[in-house]
């Protein structure tokens, strides 16, 4: 029967253009489903929360950027709500106008190292206004001291030039995902941009997300 | 088969393939991230950049998949050397004008070609599109088996 009807030039035609139109609608529904939401790697002690939870949350930020510790108060209130449902990477994105974000980036790298990224984390934040200055070196220092890391060990990660090339590392990939301002969050792979976005509608987004 | 029309068929395979891989991958993110790309390109006005964006990835689509099976292969290739010439006159623009993009945001985030390697590559895409624009009608082609009909 079918063979009957794919017999004249003008079904053919037809059933050719159909064939290219379901083809094209799958290829797009296929890439959709094996495409995986924006999770560039990151070491561990940069990541918090199950890394199978459903909502993925990477944020490119710069210590040094007033607009990163204004949301820093909403990212913290998101991982209190949304504890164990989410998976958070933090990846740094110091800009270049910035001069002590670059240091601070490898300083909370090599706090990392020791276990301690997210306490240091909070301090840059939470102190940025202390540390922004030509004396930034010995805040970071003292920093370091306050949150009883081993300073010599912290001192000699801070000289490798591991430690640089991670947050180079997270630049490229900043770069790549066309991130030109700073704080960037994606989340399952919707870009948001600033804390008002990320409180307003990254959240709205996330309990979407959550529900489907 | 002769040495010209295996060319003109792998050209066709070929610019049909990368097509469908760019399309698909741009089609598979959110429509806002493409439209990102073409506003630092800042060759349409801002207010077109999403509909552009949510547009393009599918007629790359079809006319990849039209080239891949062989359907309509010469008006697909024209099509798609006609896509190919906008996408150089707009890495081209960008070159020029000195303007820092990161990468050419042709297949999303699957792949990151600096602006001069798209533009080669896009140059070389468009020669193979006249390629298959200016061969003949091959028997592996859907084009061939509707041809044969009554």
């Amino acid at each position: 029967m079918i063979g009957d009807v794919m017999r004249d030039k003008f079904s053919r035609r037809l059933a050719s253009y159909a064939l290219v139109s379901v083809l094209a609608v799958a290829s797009a529904l296929a890439a959709g489903r094996t495409r995986k939401p924006f999770t560039p790697t990151a070491p561990d002690f940069r990541e918090r929360g199950p890394k199978d939870a459903k909502l993925q949350v990477v944020e490119f930020s710069d210590f040094q950027c007033p607009a990163c510790r204004v949301a820093e108060p909403p990212l913290r209130q998101i991982f209190t709500v949304y504890a164990g449902k989410l998976h958070f990477i933090f990846k740094h994105y110091p800009l270049r106008m910035h001069e002590w974000a670059k240091p601070a980036a490898v300083a909370a790298e090599c706090a990392g190292v020791q276990g301690k990224f997210w306490e240091y984390h909070d301090r840059l934040y939470d102190k940025q206004n202390e540390w922004t200055n030509p004396k930034a070196d010995d805040f970071l220092a003292g920093y370091a001291k306050e949150l009883k890391l081993d300073v010599p060990a912290w001192q000699a990660c801070r000289q490798d030039p591991a430690a640089s090339a991670a947050y180079e590392k997270d630049m490229k990939d900043g770069d790549d995902a066309w991130v030109s301002a700073t704080p960037t969050f994606f989340i399952n792979g919707r870009r948001f941009v600033g804390a008002r976005q990320l409180a307003e509608l990254g959240t709205l987004y996330m309990d979407r997300e959550l529900k489907k | 088969m002769k040495p010209r029309a295996i060319i003109t068929l792998a050209a066709r395979l070929l610019v049909g393939a990368v097509l469908v891989y760019a399309g698909a991958s741009k089609a598979a993110a959110p429509a806002e991230e493409f439209a990102l790309v073409i506003g630092a390109y800042d060759v349409v006005p801002s207010s077109v950049a999403l509909p552009v964006a949510g547009l393009l990835p599918w007629i790359e689509l079809l006319v990849g998949w039209a080239l891949l099976l062989g359907v309509e292969a010469r008006a697909a290739s024209a099509s798609a050397g006609v896509m190919t010439g906008i996408f150089l006159a707009a890495i081209g623009s960008v070159l020029v004008r000195g303007i820092p993009i990161p990468n050419c945001g042709c297949f999303g985030d699957a792949m990151h070609f600096t602006p001069a390697h798209a533009f080669l590559f896009d140059s070389l895409l468009t020669a193979l599109c006249w390629t298959v624009f200016a061969g003949k009608t091959d028997p592996f082609s859907l084009d061939g088996w509707a041809q044969r009909g009554k």
